[in-house]
């Protein structure tokens, strides 16, 4: 299966908030609220991954958690793919 | 097999017998079409568009029950059921009718014409109709040439057909499906100053030719079948300034209900409920546009559901798409696909543009896009290439934030199916 690593998720999660002229701090504790990055930009962010590896995501599978900083987004994304 | 010519007319020729009709680059008339006896109840699959006009022809003369289509349409379990239905299943070529007879015949009904709905989902539907409900333009007309570029025995083909076979000095130009792309050169050989053809068959051709296509001495251009934008009717009007431009809302279940000239999408909101003998009562329920028609088909008198969704937007009632593919919720916010499209299509570098949900995390479904970029203009500087970040600003600048596609994919060409359509 075609997985995408978490350095792959995090270039695509910078060009997401690039194309609002938005950067993505080096910093995985920071916080999404500060930079600007809400749930349209998360979902983007998931289709992209799909585009990129080929395979749907299983959003469904994973329980109700807190995705509050980039490294609870880029966490979530690399389970996701185990799904 | 034999080709016989009915001694017995049941009815007078149509008044546009004599009319002229081109098909393959050949000139004909109505008149001069052969006569082969068809069977009654037949399903007729016209292996040519000769032979569909043939069978148009030969019901208004002889008013037999008929169903006309072609092979590629008819599926072999459509083909089944049509046999259950007891109609003779026939191919009609060159050489005459090849039959399939039903196991249990039945009586024809004197002057019934069926179509099938072309039903973008599901099973074709069969709606009754005569060649009385199938022809809604009855007013004196201007002389014109009209293109007929509609597959045999669509709702949209009848209405050309119908214009021709009742009314003189109405000629049809028909072209075949393998000419369909190069259509401007056989309009402008034969004079063509009227055509029909949906959004997506006019994109095409401004897409492919906008200089052949100018060639074309249109005098009337009608655009109908699929949600009808702002920004095709202003490329159109581009290219013929001074022609008449409409846009016509017609189904098989309603017959011909809104016809607007005045070069805009959408139509008045005075429009709506607005009753006038003889003429379609158009309203909205639940955003859903209603009609009461005149040119129903058999069995849908009084309000019909059309499961097209509309929209009011300055003024103007604006028919964004079917019902259950139109409305896109993202997050709880309930986006219109087609007014999206309607500003994807209004960027000057879209050709063509397709919007639909897609699923995704948090929000349940995303807006997403397909596109078609119309050619490279040499006089444009190569800063101004429009790629997926260029469109997603231009739709951020119009719609809110969770109307705006994130992920728009660059397709090479316009899709399109038989029906001239491509589910946009």
């Amino acid at each position: 299966m075609n997985e995408l690593s978490r350095t792959q998720i995090r270039d695509l999660m910078a060009q997401v908030l690039k194309n609002q002229d938005k950067e993505l701090p080096a910093d995985d504790a920071a916080q999404l609220r500060e930079i600007g990055f809400r749930s349209l930009d998360f979902s983007e962010l998931a289709l992209r991954v799909e585009d990129e590896t080929g395979e749907e995501l299983n959003f469904d599978a994973p329980g109700l958690r807190r995705i509050a900083t980039v490294g609870d987004v880029l966490d979530f994304l690399v389970e996701l793919q185990h799904q | 097999m034999t080709v016989a010519t009915s001694r017995h007319l049941t009815h007078p020729e149509p008044a546009g017998v004599d009319n002229r009709l081109v098909v393959g680059g050949t000139a004909l008339t109505w008149r001069s079409l052969p006569t082969p006896t068809l069977p009654d109840p037949a399903a007729v699959l016209a292996h040519g568009a000769v032979h569909a006009l043939t069978a148009a022809r030969q019901h208004a003369v002889h008013g037999t029950e008929l169903l006309l289509s072609t092979a590629s349409r008819v599926d072999a379990a459509m083909r089944t059921e049509l046999l259950e239905a007891g109609f003779t299943v026939s191919v009609l070529d060159d050489d005459g009718a090849h039959p399939s007879v039903p196991a249990q015949p039945r009586a024809a009904e004197p002057g019934r014409l069926w179509l099938l709905t072309s039903g973008s989902t599901g099973r074709p539907k069969r709606v009754g109709h005569t060649l009385d409900t199938l022809t809604t333009v009855r007013a004196d007309q201007p002389d014109r040439t009209w293109l007929c570029p509609y597959a045999p025995g669509t709702y949209a083909w009848w209405q050309v057909v119908t214009l021709s076979l009742t009314q003189p000095g109405q000629h049809l130009v028909v072209v075949e499906p393998d000419e369909l792309d190069d259509w401007p050169t056989v309009a402008a050989a034969h004079g063509v100053d009227a055509a029909s053809g949906t959004p997506t068959f006019w994109r095409r051709t401004l897409y492919r030719d906008a200089d052949a296509l100018a060639r074309v001495p249109l005098r009337q251009l009608t655009l109908g079948g699929e949600p009808v934008d702002q920004a095709i009717l202003d490329q159109l009007r581009e290219v013929f300034p001074t022609a008449r431009i409409s846009w016509i809302y017609a189904s098989s279940e309603v017959g011909a209900s809104i016809v607007v000239h005045d070069g805009r999408a959408g139509f008045p909101l005075a429009w709506l409920d607005r009753e006038t003998p003889g003429r379609p009562t158009l309203s909205v329920r639940d955003d859903e546009l209603v009609v009461t028609s005149p040119y129903h088909g058999a069995g849908l008198a009084g309000p019909v559901r059309t499961g097209d969704r509309v929209q009011v937007l300055d003024g103007r009632v604006l028919i964004t798409g079917r019902l259950d593919s139109d409305e896109i919720n993202v997050g709880g916010s309930k986006v219109s696909a087609g007014v999206v499209r309607g500003v994807l299509a209004g960027h000057p570098a879209v050709a063509w543009a397709r919007v639909t949900g897609r699923r995704a995390p948090v929000l349940g479904h995303m807006v997403v896009a397909e596109v078609v970029l119309a050619p490279a203009d040499a006089s444009e500087p190569a800063s101004a290439v429009t790629d997926e970040a260029a469109l997603v600003r231009w739709c951020a600048d119009r719609l809110p934030e969770h109307a705006v596609p994130r992920r728009i994919r660059v397709l090479t060409d316009i899709p399109v199916k038989e029906t001239l359509k491509s589910d946009v």
